[in-house]
């Protein structure tokens, strides 16, 4: 693994790094939170066409969509030979079904008769039947049934065997890649897997999954997750309890990883917080109400939380106890080109953002929380999408989450209106900060110059 | 929930009303509506993002019992009712991201509804309920200027309201209003019948019971189904009485007609079940508010009041919100499975075994 090459000329936070926070812990720490990886990334300003434009979303569908490997759904969600998911992206609907035990596939969800979709929605089919006249395939793709055959002497059966797209599957995720002729998955993944090894997503289960709609470009919403400088002016609540701009930043390959860490003040902060106050702020109590969780004499607000973590896992994570402070309090959110965004270690989140059809103003936000689970397998949460106006506290298994998310998307429309608005030519990205948007924009280029 | 901003000092508490105050170090106060804008004061301008996180809806916060406003008049109501509204659950702790929170979502918000008389007592507390849940609004009641004192307050609490004044007892007025409170509104998920022709003696008051008690609800389901059946939450709620249940001392029309209504709830659960439509009955006991019969009773026929109390197996005559909150609730999606019920609430008035 590349180590640190620090780059001396780049300028950070004065703050405590983390690095030094991790000699804190009261466990060893993984080496994975120990890994850093700095790359040459030209790219500081984008064009704001970029996020408005038509014309630069039908590039994105042709270079970008129908090219890339990208996370279709959850393997628990198609157990059953027969069982499938609607994925959907821009104007593109595959069928992610479980043709056979053991295996899956991704066909285009389009009859090849007249047209129509095949499958309306997510369930379980024992073949693939149009609604419209009553062609039907097989789950293995094969045209299985013509109603009045003697009517289409021309159509010749191996001719019309029901287009697929690649399918890889990783940590449980399906991806799918709607290039026949694109490289296998682990080629896009990198050295993905080796980062996820402490914490293997597979044996989790999809405890929550929230949808909504959101008024922006799906690029303006998933870069408001992927860097800490905005927690000061989004949420700035939580600044007692949060290293926001000493956050490190690193890239490998396709993908990019932010570290923030918990129960650790702001630099941007005047005076020093105490240990109750960051614990209180992560909580969020009010000035007016006795502390959900006290510090204990002797330990520190992280130390607190991340044994409070402990106690919770318990049930679910057989050697929690052994788990460091830091995998129990910190976020390491990762982002695996272009849109798929699984957190590290105990945080659980996973985000991923879409265009919404082929309006640049209009895209999907989803959350999902993946548990760690002991015995049997619970059931994955299905889909909760949320209507256009409401708040994310409409989805109360969100927890707290749900009201930061609120701040998060008070921005986001703003933001899209403000783009149109913009008299001047580009955004610009912070040198250091904003590394991980910086990243995705140069292999998004890479991607569409292809 | 009140906070410190971190950089500016300044204080952020969220109000009663719904707005948030800001003060800061220097002692400016200004009050901000949850988005932002500034409402009132000397401060004009405060952070958008605290403001939303200090006054925005907190977890479970939409439920029922964590946002009854407070009562008006409760203070002067003689057998004040000690505080039955359970405590909010506590919003999830942060360590824990995936902490589900016990709040049970009433699955309101957006809804559309009618009530009749809704200017006064127990129809007016539940609009003030319903409008809490955000749920748009259709009321009509006799009186013109009680609709639009009814019509601002509860705007005010951020929900489409549209009124007006007619006698429920006039069929062809009712039925303009049903179809036109769809048509304002958009569609029709509940219709909450409360209107009554009151106590009284004679073949007069038969006739008045006959025409507001039970002819109005008749009416008005007839006229509502059309927008109903397009609802995929429809439900009707029907306020009838314990004067239906047991014998008050003295035979009356509004005992009977109140009875009437009751046997129809349950015709129309049952015809009306195939097509999504739930039709439920709340019969409330004595319930005291300022205006209200039993306030003119209390004074009028104090020994006709003290004997009601006596019989009311908790001590006390109910409020209009306390009737409210069941009609909210069995108008809700979260009553999903209940149709042709008859909940009665009336702190244990009546004595019979209600099987």
């Amino acid at each position: 693994m590349t180590s640190a090459a620090s780059t001396t000329a780049e300028a950070r936070s004065p703050g405590l790094s983390y690095q030094q926070l991790l000699e804190t812990d009261t466990r060893p720490v993984p080496d994975v939170l120990r890994w850093q990886a700095r790359a040459e990334i030209p790219v500081v300003q984008v064009p704001i066409e970029r996020y408005t434009a038509r014309a630069f979303h039908d590039l994105e569908v042709e270079k970008l969509w129908r090219k890339v490997w990208q996370m279709a759904c959850r393997e628990e969600e198609i157990p059953e030979v027969g069982d499938h998911v609607v994925y959907e992206i821009a104007d593109d609907s595959l069928i992610v079904m479980r043709s056979a035990p053991g295996e899956i596939r991704a066909y285009h969800n389009v009859c090849l008769h007249r047209g129509r979709m095949l499958r309306d929605c997510d369930g379980r089919a024992e073949e693939l039947r149009c609604p419209f006249h009553g062609w039907t395939w097989s789950l293995d793709g094969a045209l299985k049934r013509i109603p009045a055959q003697w009517d289409f002497p021309h159509v010749e059966r191996e001719r019309f065997h029901l287009p697929e797209a690649k399918v890889g599957t990783w940590g449980g995720f399906v991806f799918v890649n709607l290039d026949p002729a694109c490289a296998p998955l682990a080629d896009h993944l990198g050295e993905l897997p080796r980062h996820f090894e402490a914490w293997p997503l597979e044996q989790r289960y999809k405890e929550v999954h929230v949808a909504k709609r959101l008024p922006c470009n799906w690029k303006v919403a998933q870069e408001a997750f992927m860097e800490a400088y905005h927690v000061g002016g989004t949420h700035p609540q939580l600044l007692p309890g949060i290293g926001d701009v000493n956050s490190q930043y690193d890239v490998w390959g396709n993908f990019s990883r932010a570290i923030t860490a918990n129960m650790t003040p702001s630099p941007l902060l005047q005076a020093a917080p105490s240990e109750q106050e960051m614990l209180d702020s992560m909580l969020s109590r009010s000035l007016d109400e006795e502390p959900m969780l006290r510090v204990p004499e002797g330990m520190t607000a992280r130390q607190t939380l991340a044994m409070t973590s402990r106690l919770q896992l318990q049930a679910s994570v057989a050697s929690v106890n052994d788990v460091s402070d830091a995998e129990l309090a910190d976020s390491f959110y990762y982002t695996v080109f272009p849109n798929f965004h699984p957190w590290g270690a105990y945080n659980r989140i996973v985000y991923r953002f879409r265009p919404a059809g082929s309006d640049p103003d209009r895209c999907i936000m989803e959350v999902m929380y993946l548990a760690p689970f002991r015995g049997r397998r619970p059931k994955p949460a299905p889909v909760h999408w949320l209507g256009d106006d409401d708040d994310w506290t409409q989805a109360p298994e969100l927890g707290f989450l749900a009201r930061v998310f609120n701040q998060d998307t008070f921005n986001l429309g703003r933001v899209q209106r403000g783009l149109h608005a913009a008299r001047h030519s580009h955004v610009t990205f912070a040198r250091y900060q904003e590394t991980k948007i910086r990243h995705f924009h140069a292999l998004l280029e890479a991607q569409l110059a292809r | 929930m009140k906070l410190r901003h971190p950089f500016s000092r300044a204080i952020y508490e969220s109000q009663e009303d719904g707005l948030v105050r800001v003060e800061e170090e220097g002692g400016r106060v200004g009050l901000f509506h949850l988005d932002g804008r500034w409402h009132s004061g000397e401060l004009r301008d405060a952070d958008p993002h605290l403001i939303g996180w200090v006054g925005g809806p907190q977890l479970g916060g939409r439920t029922a019992t964590n946002r009854i406003p407070a009562m008006p008049g409760a203070a002067t109501t003689p057998p004040r009712p000690t505080t039955t509204v359970p405590k909010p659950p506590t919003p999830a702790a942060g360590a824990d991201p995936n902490r589900r929170t016990t709040s049970m979502d009433l699955g309101l918000r957006g809804r559309k509804a009618i009530v009749t008389a809704a200017t006064r007592g127990i129809g007016l507390a539940i609009a003030r309920l319903l409008a809490d849940e955000g749920v748009d609004l259709a009321l009509c009641a006799r009186g013109a200027a009680g609709l639009e004192a009814a019509r601002k307050e509860l705007e005010a609490r951020g929900v489409r309201v549209f009124t007006k004044a007619l006698d429920v007892g006039d069929g062809d007025a009712l039925r303009g209003f049903v179809r036109e409170a769809a048509e304002a509104l958009g569609g029709l998920d509940l219709l909450v019948c409360n209107a009554s022709g009151g106590a009284g003696m004679g073949e007069k008051a038969w006739q008045a019971n006959f025409d507001v008690d039970v002819l109005h609800s008749v009416r008005a389901v007839e006229a509502a189904l059309p927008s109903l059946t397009s609802s995929d939450a429809a439900s009707v709620v029907f306020i009838s009485s314990t004067a239906a249940l047991e014998y008050l001392g003295v035979p009356q029309a509004y005992n009977a007609m109140k009875a009437a209504l009751i046997a129809h709830a349950n015709d129309l659960s049952q015809a009306l079940a195939p097509k999504g439509v739930r039709v439920n009955v709340v019969s409330p006991g004595p319930i005291y508010f300022d205006g209200g019969n039993w306030e003119m009773i209390k004074k009028a026929m104090p020994a006709i009041y003290e004997r009601a109390l006596g019989q009311c197996a908790l001590g006390r005559m109910g409020t209009p919100e306390e009737v409210a909150r069941s009609v909210v609730f069995l108008a809700s999606p979260a009553a999903s499975y209940v149709t042709g019920a008859n909940l009665v609430v009336d702190g244990g008035f009546t004595k019979r075994v209600a099987y």
